[in-house]
């Protein structure tokens, strides 16, 4: 069982943290369906991350695991078709704050560790 | 988490990516791709769906029941790859499971399951229970009187109740009113406190209080049993309003006691339970309420909270002395007194039951499960040593899936689940069996037409052990074989699965598994035929008598209102054997109280010029004139009863061989008197001859002082009527019982049996004992030899290379097969080397339950070695075979 999620976890590893808060981000802006939020971290990362949208899917249901995103089948109003969507909970949104503070902390020391204060000076 | 939510959830993840799936290729397809184009490029955008599954499920926290249940699925398809072997194994632990739970059931029924009653552990019997009957004996502390029991009731300071009950089932040929017919019903009387005493209420109606049994004969009221509720009244909800008439007196039925509550003594169930104050009025009505020497009650007392079984032990003797020292009169001497000041009471628990069959059962039961432990260990040896086998075959399988990526983890828990598989079909297999077994037992050890009322069915005391057992046998052959097949050296392997570089540390675990198993066998197999062998010395001693041709009756003659000391009693004995001794077939009739193992009623006697202290314990029997004539038991001297000794005439009296030798060493008895009871009691007796000893009680006690006395000259309910026979059993049985009807066509007859199945009947415990004893002894070795035979299989095909060479460069086939047989030859020899030791040892704890033979017996254990030599190589014979035929050319191509 442990051997089980470590394993799970090395294999998300790197890009869990970050896809999270992208996905929490992405929701911040409205409820979205698997596709959309795909679309969406696509596009807003210039086609930067270039991830299976399928690799989306677990890191969804994880979050929804946690409480952090509730899911429902709903219409779509441009396609008259049911697609699950997503929203952001409040432990979502208070997620996300951390997440993004963490995130900035890391990469202010990443960035101090590239970019020593002196060479900026 | 359900199964059916998992399989909610995984529709729904379905459907998730399906409608995203289609979106992304509508959305190609509007950028101008073709469908088939469009479907590719989504998928592509979307990568590997069964991976995305996999993940979202390990996001669920799903993954170790899915790997569960796949791991499920792949033991059993490879445990089916291999059917012969899955076969050997699961019927090595169905039976050493199956086996294991059927005695702990029969164990736990017998010993340890507590009474269905308030608070169990606080009740306590004054003495150890082993008697039944009635005795006159001066302070006996088995056996007590109805005043004793009152007295202790009273006066005690260590009870919060007592209860006293008849130490004897009243067999009764009982009428429920408004039916013509008589029918058996079991009764057992009891004194009044004894239902508020146990805390058992009844189910219908009201249990029996001390109300009931204050004064004698005016409280015809009766408790009845759940079982014979459902029996003979069928449920009857007005149950409350019907009567049974036991005797002349009419019962009221006040009660149903509950569903559960069999009573306080193992293995025997009444039917119904009366006060002790109506006793005379059951028949055989015995006067057991107000004599203070008529000892036939057991005493129970239910300890008060706080109060030590050593604290009432002294309180409860301290009252003993006093009690018996009140009941002191002219016939009591000073030897009796002293007797009392030296006499001590034990209590003994009775948590879970007052148990004749704890006795006769507790021993044989513990050494069966001893020995069912025993066959479950090498059982799981054997399962051992095949998935060792096997694993070990399989490790280019593992080689490989190790090179894929598995871990090692991940492999052990596979062929742990593998090894839970096997033990869990093995454990289901072994409860079907068990249920069969059980009701095998209990009807071995039910002698006679009636089953043993003792509950064996499964329960979840019993589940639980199972259980217990079947998991630890998973893990125990699961463990093994599991971290010896990943332990691997992965190149190796891969490279040759099939040189013996791999197996190098196999063969010493194999090995010490076969010698074990070996060893154990030993020591079964000599156990068995320890036990068989005492068996058979007690089928041939010599009994006395003749056991063949014999049957005898129990005509019930108080049931129809014949009383103890009516001179018709004894008219109706005489006709009886009249009648019967002139059918065809019968060469002999006698009335008796006693033939075989069918208790006995023993005192004092008094003998002029011989110290009483040796002359405490003789038996007597009360029999008809032909007796000695249908048990064909020589008269030595003088002559038997003749129809002129009457009442009126002297009382005469027939003694044993060892009575003779016993108090007349130097003189003829014939002739001589002596009083039954004390010097002035009213049976001064004249002795008219001599019979040969018998064996009275049982096969194997010592030689009994008996005495036989004319029931001419005395007026008693006698149980048996012995009929010598030729011909055909069933045509005489039959004839027999017309003729006593012809009598009183209403005359109950309780049973007709052989003598033959009485004397074998008293050997049950023995021979249940060596019977399971060889079934499990030649279990083990068949088990054992499974095992030689794997592993000497295993070893020819891993050496097929290695004999091909040998036989290639000249070398015989004998010395082929003798490079396999040395092998079975060493690993037999250690077992036995270690095996003997054991079984001495062993043998020396069951030498009490031998009989003709010593625990140590060279024989036996001789015969055993040998024997296990013998099958143990022609296990391996086979596989020696089949190494002596190899051909070189296909050995050494097949590299």
């Amino acid at each position: 069982m442990s051997s089980m999620t470590k394993q799970a976890q090395q294999r998300v590893g790197v890009l869990q943290g970050t896809l999270d808060m992208l996905i929490l981000l992405t929701l911040l802006y409205g409820p979205a369906h698997g596709h959309q939020i795909g679309k969406h971290i696509q596009r807003t990362t210039n086609e930067f991350l270039q991830m299976q949208h399928g690799s989306l899917y677990p890191a969804l249901h994880r979050l929804e695991e946690r409480g952090w995103v509730s899911a429902k089948w709903e219409t779509a109003p441009d396609r008259n078709r049911e697609f699950k969507y997503y929203r952001l909970t409040d432990k979502g949104k208070k997620q996300l704050l951390v997440e993004e503070s963490q995130w900035k902390q890391m990469a202010e020391a990443v960035a101090r560790v590239m970019w020593p204060a002196g060479e900026e000076s | 988490m359900r199964s059916w939510q998992i399989g909610k959830r995984d529709a729904d993840l379905e459907r998730e990516l399906n409608s995203d799936l289609e979106l992304e290729e509508e959305e190609q397809r509007e950028r101008g791709l073709l469908p088939e184009e469009a479907r590719r490029a989504a998928l592509r955008a979307f990568g590997n769906p069964t991976l995305i599954r996999e993940q979202s499920h390990l996001a669920w926290g799903w993954g170790w029941l899915e790997d569960f249940l796949k791991d499920v699925a792949y033991g059993v398809r490879s445990l089916l790859r291999s059917p012969a072997l899955t076969a050997v194994a699961l019927l090595s632990l169905a039976l050493g499971i199956g086996a294991n739970t059927a005695i702990f059931s029969f164990l736990d029924a017998v010993l340890l399951r507590n009474l269905p009653v308030q608070e169990p552990s606080q009740l306590v019997l004054l003495g150890t229970g082993s008697w039944s009957g009635i005795s006159d004996s001066w302070a006996a502390t088995e056996l007590y009187s109805y005043p004793f029991y009152r007295a202790l009731q009273k006066n005690n300071l260590v009870f919060s109740q007592a209860a006293s009950i008849f130490s004897m089932m009243l067999n009764v040929h009982g009428t429920v009113n408004g039916r013509d017919k008589t029918e058996p019903m079991n009764v057992q009387a009891v004194s009044g406190t004894y239902f508020p005493m146990l805390g058992v209420s009844a189910l219908i109606g009201r249990t029996l209080t001390d109300d009931d049994d204050r004064t004698e004969g005016n409280h015809p009221v009766a408790v009845i049993s759940y079982a014979w509720w459902t029996r003979s009244l069928a449920r009857d909800p007005n149950v409350l309003s019907r009567k049974l008439k036991l005797g002349s007196t009419s019962f009221d039925i006040i009660g149903v006691a509950p569903q559960e509550f069999f009573g306080t003594q193992v293995g025997q169930a009444p039917d119904i339970w009366v006060p002790m104050s109506m006793i005379s009025q059951v028949p055989p009505g015995w006067h057991s309420y107000s004599g203070q020497r008529d000892e036939s009650l057991y005493v129970i007392g239910r300890l008060k909270p706080g109060v030590s079984l050593a604290q009432a032990t002294a309180n409860i003797n301290l009252l003993f002395q006093q009690v018996w020292l009140s009941y002191r009169d002219e016939h009591v001497t000073q030897k009796d007194l002293a007797d009392l000041q030296k006499t001590h009471v034990p209590l003994t628990s009775i948590a879970n039951g007052l148990n004749a069959l704890r006795d006769q059962f507790s021993q044989p039961l513990k050494i069966l499960m001893a020995l069912t432990g025993v066959v479950l260990l090498i059982a799981c040896a054997n399962i051992a040593n095949l998935l060792l086998a096997r694993s070990t075959a399989r490790a280019r399988e593992f080689a490989v899936r190790q090179a894929l990526g598995a871990k090692r983890s991940r492999l052990v828990r596979q062929l742990l689940t593998e090894s839970l598989v096997l033990a869990a079909a093995g454990g289901i297999f072994g409860i079907i069996l068990a249920i069969f077994a059980d009701h095998m037992l209990l009807h071995m050890v039910s002698t006679g037409t009636d089953t043993l009322p003792l509950d064996v069915s499964i329960h979840m005391r019993l589940l639980l052990f199972t259980l217990t057992v079947t998991v630890s046998t998973a893990l125990l052959f699961g463990t093994l074989p599991a971290l010896r097949a990943t332990k691997l050296e992965l190149t190796d392997a891969l490279k040759d699965g099939r040189s013996s570089a791999g197996t190098g540390t196999k063969t010493p675990l194999a090995n010490s598994l076969i010698i074990t198993q070996v060893a154990f066998s030993l020591v079964l197999l000599a156990g068995a035929g320890l036990f068989v062998r005492s068996l058979m010395n007690l089928n041939n001693v010599d009994t006395g008598f003749n056991r063949e041709n014999v049957l005898i009756l129990n005509p019930d003659p108080s049931s129809i209102g014949y009383k103890d000391d009516e001179p018709r009693l004894n008219a109706l004995y005489r006709q009886m054997e009249q009648r019967v001794a002139a059918v065809h077939g019968v060469t002999a009739a006698s009335v008796a109280s006693f033939t075989f193992h069918e208790g006995s009623w023993n005192g004092t006697v008094t003998i002029p010029g011989i110290d009483p202290a040796i002359s405490s314990d003789v038996k007597h029997n009360v029999i008809g004139n032909d007796y000695f004539k249908a048990m064909q038991i020589p008269l030595l001297a003088g002559r038997t009863f003749e129809p002129q000794d009457t009442a009126a005439s002297q009382k005469v009296a027939i003694i044993s061989e060892r009575f003779a030798k016993l108090y007349f060493p130097k003189s003829n008895p014939i002739g001589r008197t002596y009083h039954i009871g004390g010097p002035n009691s009213p049976w001064e007796m004249q002795i008219i001859g001599i019979a040969k000893d018998v064996k009275f009680q049982s096969l194997d006690e010592n030689t009994t002082t008996l005495d036989y006395l004319a029931y001419s000259q005395r007026h008693q309910y006698i149980d048996d009527l012995v009929v010598r026979y030729n011909g055909d059993q069933t045509a005489v049985s039959t004839a027999v019982q017309r003729a006593i009807h012809s009598i009183d066509p209403n005359l109950p007859i309780t049973h007709v049996y052989s003598l033959d199945e009485q004397v074998s009947g008293s050997i049950v415990q023995q021979r249940i004992v060596a019977q399971l004893s060889a079934f499990f002894g030649l279990l083990a070795v068949f088990l054992s030899c499974i095992g030689i035979y794997c592993l000497m299989s295993y070893m020819v095909s891993l050496r097929t290379n290695e004999i091909g060479i040998r036989m290639a460069l000249g070398a015989p086939r004998s010395s082929v097969s003798w490079l396999v047989m040395r092998k079975i030859l060493l690993l037999v020899g250690s077992g036995v080397a270690i095996g003997v030791p054991v079984t001495l040892v062993c043998s020396r704890l069951v030498s009490n339950m031998l009989f003709g033979i010593r625990a140590t017996d060279a024989a036996t254990v001789t015969g055993s070695v040998l024997g296990l030599l013998v099958v143990g190589l022609l296990a391996g014979w086979l596989p020696a075979r089949r190494a002596s035929r190899v051909n070189p050319m296909v050995a050494l191509r097949y590299e």
